[in-house]
């Protein structure tokens, strides 16, 4: 999923005092310029719209809360193969049509499952909206769901799990460290697992997947673009009002996350070219305003080229040729999860040991207002550069309609960001970096 | 034959399926009659772009910009009129090199100073280097502009080549390189590449990372001292600016730029290819073969390039085109199989793409050519160039949508040196061709006899490369290793 999706959520909620249907709004300010309409059909469906007439080209993009939490034990994978599927034809859009229809348009598409959500998208030409909303409806509404389908999508599904394995072999470590990160199921388990589970799903595991979760009411229709709201409401109209409402979908579980001091595991028994680890820590609970914060302190310690971690131990120190993190936000509380590889387990170690001392640092002091506006700045270059892109708007107004956000947070997103102060910071980083929140995974080298 | 495994469900059957189980679902009754086929477009809307305003500046330095209104971040970029072609020979890369040494130290600043000032603003600076030219691009908050122009005045025009940021630059780009040789994709790509311009100075892109050891910093220097001058270059800025505003500011802080006298002689087109000749590329971790079948065509000057760009689109553009339809879809030879066209400044490259099994590699090639041929002898129909056309019509868009994309392509006019046809008048350009201009680009660019290249394991082609008749092979660094005549060491 875009970081643009991710992000923001949390914060918004924590303000989102609202009513969660606030209609019509105009919603303004330096980093959010657009307008957004809100509304509900019958059925359920949460429908946002958002005109931006610069380009003649519409966004189209339809999330389900149907990702991984929603599988029970025994069907890792179910929600995967399940979003392939979206693509294998329904009552009037034969098998790969989906895709033919929108590409002879000149128009791009994609999907992607996450933890919580899957979500499909679409930019056509601007005058190709119907086009996308039948055919989404279409999938919505009538998925054909067919034995010869998936297995076939199996067997697609497992032979490029096996491929990207082959050549990305820390795939593995990522899902057991995830395991240890989100100790409960739901939150914990993999997208696709070692495939065990893929191979036993049968037709009927689909056909309640998609019954119980592809539903209007659990789902967002987000329109984004060169459109007009009144045709774009009769066209919603049209193609999704009658489409059943089906059950009420229960929401998802909470994760659960208890442990009294610092977790380390190591792992020794898949082949790894160099030592490395993952290094995590669970932040939550979150106080009001945190989750800005952590976002800006994601910036000081990781992002760009003179982030404090990076220039020590990629430039100074050289303790690791490689590393990556990330603050991953989702339900119930986001992570700081931090992955490096190193040229031996002594390197290993001092890394570790820096990461951790360069945290440290921000509990006994301050950060400066200089490195703060720094990280300031680029969050906001980011920010802007993802809201160029009209995909990546839609996908945003969906998941923030999905979490009944109101579009009067939207406005002042950006700006709360800003405001991000230094002693917020060393107050956060005293309260959530403590042993009890982190975990640790080493990778050896067998 | 046999046919690749995830390729055994077949369309047909599938719509069969489709059909039959549609017919059992009793939603098909009962569903409203709109949905039955697909809505029909709305009236088109065609894309705008804004005019380049073209700005001389005392110096010999060009200005161009183009308003993006709205926009909260601004986009320089200054393009050097020298790329990849330019570098000396026997010593590939200088190019790539010199413009990475931009921004690592000044003769005031380091290379950390230099970072911390870009990143302090919200800046993000980056370069990439080209055939035929180099674009050092800035993206900035608006409200930084100025200090942006401040400290990119001192990136370029006071580079420090110190042997320390030489050699981390080096090392980096050494690294991209071998990992870009572990790619079967990227390599077949280099390797056609490195076919069709052999002899020509475009080669000197296609090399590989070995020769990066013998670089200096002395050379790069020199590489920057003949090719960074203001009359030589082209400023570019787009966002929401004022152009008589940004000028004053560049001029401001540009025209101590000195101008200097810079030989770059017309570069003739590398000729055509006209042997036949079969490259195997030997990547032992590969698992399947990857074709690539391709020859020279025309620059993105010449009238036949619209026409080119629709003809490649109902060869190869999508999973709707001829090459997939055919070696896909009907064959079974291939896991997917398309077109693609790059244009350079004085000549484009054209080639069909697939990915294949060791089985059929031979079957897939001779089908390619046969395309390629029946194509330049055949009458198109109207329908499939509309659609061609409706496709990158509509697609046009997008290409513009993202920061990005729109500073990519403004770079590449400019620096090229392409009319309105390329830019405000681009959706003209494309509606204007016709079926007979298809027809004709197809009849001059396709009869030629075109390299085949194939990336993949030796071992296991062995048996295919039997199928032909002469076969180079080279390792995926580029290196001549042996000939096989029928499968068989010369």
């Amino acid at each position: 999923m875009s970081k643009l999706t991710t992000s923001f959520m949390t914060a918004a909620l924590l303000f989102s005092f609202g009513p969660p249907c606030a209609r019509p709004q105009e919603a303004v300010s330096p980093g959010w310029k657009f307008p957004v309409e809100e509304y509900r059909l019958r059925n359920g469906l949460r429908v946002v719209l958002s005109e931006d007439g610069s380009f003649p080209l519409v966004s189209v993009a339809v999330v389900y809360g149907a990702g991984s939490i929603r599988e029970q034990r025994g069907q890792i994978g179910l929600a995967l193969l399940m979003e392939n599927l979206m693509f294998q034809g329904s009552e009037n859009v034969s098998p790969l049509q989906h895709v033919n229809f929108v590409q002879r348009t000149g128009g791009v598409l994609n999907a992607n499952t996450t933890l919580d959500k899957a979500a499909y998208y679409e930019t056509l030409p601007s005058n190709q909206l119907a086009l996308a909303l039948w055919l989404e409806s279409d999938r919505m509404r009538s998925l054909q769901i067919i034995p010869g389908a998936i297995e076939r999508k199996k067997e697609e599904l497992l032979d490029e799990y096996r491929r990207r394995l082959a050549t990305e072999p820390y795939m593995e470590s990522y899902a057991v460290f995830d395991t240890f990160l989100y100790p409960d199921f739901p939150h914990g388990h993999p997208l696709i697992g070692t495939g065990e589970d893929l191979k036993k799903l049968t037709e009927a595991d689909v056909k309640a997947f998609y019954a119980s979760y592809y539903l209007p009411g659990n789902a967002v229709l987000s329109i984004v673009g060169d459109i007009q709201i009144a045709r774009t409401k009769e066209l919603v109209a049209r193609y999704f009002d009658s489409v059943p409402a089906g059950n009420l979908v229960p929401s998802p579980p909470l994760p659960q996350f208890e442990q009294d001091r610092e977790v380390v595991r190591s792992l020794k028994e898949m082949l790894f070219p160099t030592p490395g680890f993952h290094l995590g820590y669970r932040l939550s609970p979150l106080q009001t305003g945190d989750i800005y914060t952590l976002r800006i302190l994601e910036y000081v310690l990781f992002r760009g080229r003179t982030s404090r971690v990076g220039t020590r131990i990629l430039k100074k120190d050289l303790t690791a040729y490689y590393m990556n993190a990330e603050l991953e936000e989702r339900p119930g509380g986001p992570a700081l999860k931090i992955f490096a590889l190193n040229n031996n387990e002594v390197m290993a170690e001092r890394c570790q040991k820096a990461i951790v001392s360069e945290i440290d640092k921000l509990k006994v002091g301050v950060v400066s207002e200089d490195e703060l506006d720094k990280a300031k700045n680029l969050f906001k270059l980011d920010y802007l550069r993802r809201l160029a892109s009209r995909v990546d708007r839609a996908l945003y107004l969906a998941e923030a309609a999905f979490e009944d956000v109101p579009v009067q947070a939207l406005a002042s997103q950006l700006e709360q960001h800003m405001r991000v102060n230094p002693q917020a910071m060393n107050s956060l980083v005293n309260r959530l970096f403590v042993p009890r929140n982190k975990v640790v995974l080493n990778v050896r080298v067998r | 034959m046999k046919r690749p495994s995830r390729l055994k469900i077949r369309c047909v059957l599938s719509g069969v399926a489709i059909v039959l189980a549609g017919a059992l679902t009793p939603a098909a009754a009962g569903q409203e009659r709109f949905r039955r086929t697909p809505p029909l477009p709305d009236s088109f809307r065609e894309l705008k772009l804004p005019e380049i305003t073209s700005i001389p500046l005392p110096n010999g330095l060009t200005l161009s910009v183009t308003p993006r209104p709205g926009s909260p971040l601004v986009t320089v970029q200054i393009v050097i009129l020298a790329g990849e072609r330019d570098s000396p020979q026997n010593l590939q890369h200088v190019a790539t090199l010199t413009a990475r040494m931009i921004g690592r130290g000044t003769r005031e600043f380091s290379a950390d100073d230099v970072e911390n000032m870009i990143e302090s603003m919200g800046g993000d600076f980056s370069v990439t280097v080209f055939m035929d030219y180099t674009v050092l691009t800035f993206h900035v908050l608006a409200e930084h502009l100025g200090r942006a122009l401040d400290v990119l005045r001192l990136m370029v025009l006071a580079p420090e080549f110190k042997d320390q940021e030489v050699s981390t630059v080096k090392r980096v780009y050494s690294y991209e390189l071998r990992e870009l040789e572990k790619n079967p994709v990227l390599t077949g790509r280099r390797q056609l590449l490195r076919v069709l311009f052999e002899g020509h100075p475009y080669q000197a892109s296609t090399s590989s990372w070995d020769v990066i050891k013998y670089i200096t910093p002395k050379d790069l220097q020199a590489f920057y001292t003949r090719y960074y001058a203001p009359n030589n270059a082209v400023f570019v800025v787009s966002g929401d600016v004022d152009g008589p505003a940004v000028a004053r500011e560049v001029g401001r802080r540009f025209n101590s730029w000195v101008r200097r006298s810079v030989e770059r002689p017309p570069l003739p087109p590398p000729p055509v290819n006209s042997k036949e000749r079969i490259c195997f590329v030997d990547q032992p971790t590969s698992e399947d073969a990857v074709i690539f079948v391709g020859n020279l065509v025309m620059s993105p000057a010449s009238p036949d390039y619209f026409p080119f760009l629709v003809l490649n689109q109902v060869v190869g553009g999508t999973m709707n085109s001829r090459l997939f339809m055919n070696l896909r879809e009907s064959k079974g030879y291939a896991y997917e199989a398309f077109s693609e066209a790059e244009f350079f400044g004085t000549c484009g490259v054209f080639c069909a793409s697939a990915k294949v099994t060791s089985e059929t590699i031979h079957a897939a090639v001779q089908e390619i050519i046969k395309e390629f041929q029946g194509l330049a002898s055949e009458k198109f129909r109207p329908a499939e160039i509309e659609e061609a056309k409706s496709f990158l019509v509509g697609n046009l868009p997008l290409r513009f949508e993202t920061l990005q994309g729109y500073a990519a392509r403004l770079a590449q006019v400019v620096a090229l040196g392409l009319d309105a046809g390329h830019w405000k008048r681009i959706t003209d350009s494309l509606m204007l061709v016709n079926v007979e201009n298809v027809l004709e680009a197809a009849q001059k660019y396709l009869p030629a006899v075109p390299v085949v290249v194939i990336v993949g394991n030796r071992q296991w082609a062995a048996e295919a490369l039997k199928d032909f008749n002469l076969v180079e092979v080279y390792d995926s660094t580029g290196a001549l290793k042996t000939n096989l005549r029928q499968g068989v060491e010369k």
